[in-house]
C-alpha cells in the first residue's frame, strides 16, 4: 500500500529535520525564473510548485565543488600529513528530481571500481534521497531518451507522487524507510502515470550515438558543432552526473591543503601536458569527449549510459550547446 | 630504522585515503642531463621501504607538497628494491619544484599504479626495447628486470637514441652494456659534434640493420617523443610484428591516477589503471592515442 502526506505535513517534516539538526538541502526560488538545489534555512524556503528543475544539481552533497583531501605542513626536513576527515552530518535531499537521483546511482559505481573513494562513500552514506516525480517538463528535458522516466526510482532512497494537493510517499530504500517510519508506503502508487504530460517524449536513441560517436569520431561535424562552444564548462558544472575534479595544492610553502576542485573536460587545460603537448587540442575534440565519455566510454565500462536527461546541460549553455541538441542530431539514424 | 619519535610523526594518520601520499626522502640527485635527473627515493617508513613493489611499467604519483603532484613512471628495476629512481624532466610548475628541493628533503609518493608491462606474456621470449629521448625513463626498469632475470628471457636488444652523446640519459650505466655478449645494446646519436662518441651516429630507425628480430618470438617495449612512435611502429609494422608483441608506454595529464577524476581517459580507458602499457592493437582501436 501507499501512504500520503499532505503539503503542510511535508513542511512540517521538514522543519522537524532541520530542528534536529540534520541538513536539508531542496529546491529554492533565487530569483525569478533561477531556482537551486541549496541548503534550506527553513521549511518555508522549500519551494513545491512552478519550476521544472534547479539549474544545479545534488551531486554537490556527494561530490563538493571543493574537498580537502589532507593537510600539509613543511617542517624542517620533513612534511606532516593532516587528517581533515571530519564527520559528515545526515543530510537529506528533498525535492530533487529522477534525473538527479539517478546520477548518483552513476556516481556510486566511478568511485568504487577499482579503488574506492572513502570521501564520496562517506557523503552518500550520509544522504538521503527523498525524490520528487516530476509533473512536468520543459522541452529539454529528455530523460526517457536514456532509458529514465519523470517517475524512475534509480538512486532515490524514496519518492514522492504529488497526487490530489498532496503527496504519495513510497520508500524504496532502507535507508528511506528509516528517514520517513510509518509514513511512507510500500507499493508503487496505482495512479502513478507513466506516460502522461510530464513525460517528455522521446528524442533520440542513446545506442545511436554511441555508435556515431565510435564510428564517426574523426568526422567534422564535432568541429562544426563545437564552433560556437565559449569552452565555459557550464555544461560540467551542472550536469547532474559530470564528475571529473582536478587535485591541487592550495596554500604556501609552510601549510596548507591537498584539495580537489572540480574540473571540466571542455577546458584546454583539463588535457595540457607541462610540455605544451595537448592530446585533445581542440574545441571540437573536447565536446566529443563529453558526447563520448557519456555514451561510450561510461556504457563500456558500467552497462549504462552517463547521462539522466536533466537537460541542464543545453539549459545553461550560453550558446545552446548540449547532449540533446547533439544526441538529436547523431541519434537519430 | 628510523627514530622512535620520528616514526610517530610519520605514521599515516590518514584513514581509509586513497589519495594519501607516503613520505620519502630523497637520497640522491644524480645530474645525468641539464635538466633530466635521476632522483633515488627511500621511504620514511621502513616497512614501506622493504615491502614497496612495482612492476616494470608503472608509474608512481609524486608529491611536492606546496607545489602539487604529478605522474612519474618508475625507472627502477622491481629486482633492485628499496629505493625508487625517478628520471625527472625539468618542464613544468611541479618538476621545477621538484628541482629546487635538494637530498634529505621529504616528497609524497603514492602507487605503484597502472598495468606495468605484461611480464607473464613476455617472459620466455625475445625483448626489444626501443627508446628516444626521455623515452629510456620507463624502459629502464623493464631493461635492468630483463638483465637481473636474464635466464628468464631469450635474446634481448636495446636501442636508445638521442640528440648527442651529452643528452643520452643513463649514458654511463648503458655504454658499459654495450660489450656485454648477453645482450645486443645499441646506442645512437643524431650528430656528435665533440667527436667523442664510440657508438652509432644516426637515426634511431637505422639501429635494425644491426640488430636480428624474430618478430613471432619478440616483444617490442616502445618509448619516446611522438616521432619515436611513428618510425618505430612502421619498422615493427614492416617486420609484421604481431600488433599485440607492440607495447607502447603512454603518458597523460593525470590527477588522481586511481581511475576517478577523469583527465586520462583515452577512447574507452583510463591511462592511469589499463595503462599506461597499450599494445599497438589498443592503439588502433582506442581513438585520440598517439
Amino acid at each position: 500500500m501507499s501512504a500520503r502526506i499532505s503539503r503542510e505535513d511535508l513542511r512540517k517534516l521538514v522543519a522537524e529535520w532541520l530542528a534536529a539538526g540534520k541538513k536539508v538541502f531542496g529546491p529554492v526560488r533565487v530569483k525569478a525564473g533561477l531556482e537551486l538545489y541549496a541548503p534550506l534555512d527553513s521549511a518555508e524556503a522549500l519551494l513545491l510548485d512552478g519550476w521544472i528543475r534547479p539549474a544545479n544539481s545534488i551531486k554537490e552533497l556527494v561530490f563538493p565543488r571543493h574537498e580537502a583531501l589532507y593537510g600539509y605542513r613543511i617542517l624542517k626536513n620533513r612534511v606532516e600529513l593532516v587528517d581533515l576527515a571530519a564527520e559528515i552530518p545526515e543530510q537529506i535531499a528533498i525535492g530533487a528530481h529522477p534525473c538527479d537521483a539517478a546520477a548518483l546511482a552513476a556516481l556510486d559505481k566511478v568511485f568504487n571500481w577499482d579503488y574506492r573513494d572513502e570521501f564520496y562513500n562517506r557523503r552518500r552514506a550520509a544522504t538521503t534521497v527523498i525524490t520528487m516525480a516530476c509533473a512536468a517538463h520543459d522541452d529539454q528535458c529528455f530523460c526517457t531518451s536514456v532509458g529514465l522516466g519523470p517517475e524512475a526510482e534509480r538512486g532515490s532512497d524514496a519518492l514522492l507522487h504529488e497526487r490530489d494537493g498532496g503527496y504519495e510517499v513510497r520508500a524504496i530504500s532502507e535507508k528511506g524507510r528509516i528517514l520517513l517510519g510509518g509514513l511512507a508506503g510500500e507499493t508503487a502508487c496505482p495512479t502513478a502515470q507513466t506516460s502522461g504530460a510530464n513525460t517528455p517524449p522521446r528524442r533520440f536513441d542513446s545506442a545511436q550515438v554511441a555508435a556515431f560517436a565510435k564510428e564517426h569520431f574523426e568526422d567534422p561535424y564535432w568541429a562544426e558543432r563545437a564552433l560556437a562552444c565559449l569552452g565555459c564548462g557550464a555544461c560540467t558544472f551542472t550536469c547532474p552526473a559530470c564528475h571529473c575534479f582536478d587535485m591541487v595544492d592550495e596554500g604556501n610553502g609552510r601549510e596548507g591543503v591537498r584539495a580537489r576542485n572540480w574540473d571540466a573536460c571542455q577546458f584546454p587545460m583539463f588535457t595540457l601536458h607541462a610540455s605544451g603537448h595537448n592530446p585533445r587540442a581542440n574545441q571540437g575534440a573536447r565536446q566529443r569527449q563529453r558526447i563520448y565519455h557519456k555514451f561510450v566510454m561510461y556504457p563500456d565500462k558500467f552497462g549504462e549510459v552517463l547521462c539522466t536527461g536533466c537537460g541542464n546541460c543545453s539549459r545553461n549553455c550560453p550558446v545552446g550547446l548540449g547532449v540533446l541538441p547533439a544526441a538529436t542530431e547523431i541519434g537519430n539514424g | 630504522m628510523l627514530l622512535a619519535d620520528e616514526v610517530s610523526s610519520h605514521h599515516p594518520v590518514l584513514s581509509d585515503n586513497p589519495y594519501q601520499p607516503h613520505m620519502a626522502r630523497i637520497v640522491r640527485i644524480y645530474k645525468m642531463v641539464e635538466n633530466n635527473h635521476l632522483f633515488t627515493l627511500r621511504f620514511l617508513e621502513d616497512h614501506l621501504a622493504h615491502s614497496f613493489r612495482h612492476q616494470p611499467g608503472q608509474f608512481i604519483m609524486l608529491s611536492i607538497p606546496g607545489a602539487g603532484e604529478m605522474p612519474i613512471s618508475i625507472s627502477s628495476s622491481p629486482s633492485r628494491p628499496e629505493v625508487l629512481e625517478l628520471c625527472v624532466r625539468r618542464v613544468g610548475r611541479v618538476t621545477n619544484a621538484l628541482y629546487r628541493l635538494r637530498t634529505n628533503d621529504v616528497v609524497g609518493v603514492r602507487g605503484p599504479y597502472g598495468n606495468g608491462y605484461p611480464m607473464q606474456e613476455i617472459i620466455g621470449n625475445d625483448l626489444l626495447l626501443a627508446a628516444g629521448g626521455l623515452g629510456m625513463a620507463p624502459l629502464r626498469s623493464l631493461l635492468w628486470y630483463a638483465l637481473d632475470h636474464r635466464d628468464k628471457f631469450n635474446n634481448i636488444t636495446l636501442m636508445y637514441g638521442a640528440k648527442r652523446p651529452e643528452d643520452m640519459l643513463f649514458r654511463e650505466e648503458l655504454t658499459a652494456l654495450v660489450d656485454r655478449t648477453d645482450i645486443n645494446c645499441l646506442l645512437t646519436v643524431d650528430a656528435d659534434p665533440s667527436a667523442t662518441w664510440k657508438n652509432h651516429i644516426g637515426r634511431l630507425p637505422s639501429l635494425f640493420d644491426h640488430a636480428k628480430i624474430d618478430p613471432m618470438r619478440t616483444y617490442a617495449a616502445v618509448c619516446g617523443p611522438p616521432v619515436v612512435y611513428k618510425f618505430i611502429l612502421q619498422r615493427l609494422l614492416e617486420l609484421s610484428f604481431p600488433k599485440n608483441h607492440i607495447l607502447m608506454s603512454l603518458e597523460r595529464r593525470m590527477k588522481c591516477g586511481i581511475g576517478k577524476c577523469g583527465h586520462c581517459g583515452i577512447g574507452y580507458k583510463y591511462t592511469c589503471l589499463q595503462g599506461p602499457i597499450f599494445t599497438y592493437w589498443d592503439a588502433i582501436n582506442l581513438p585520440e592515442m598517439i
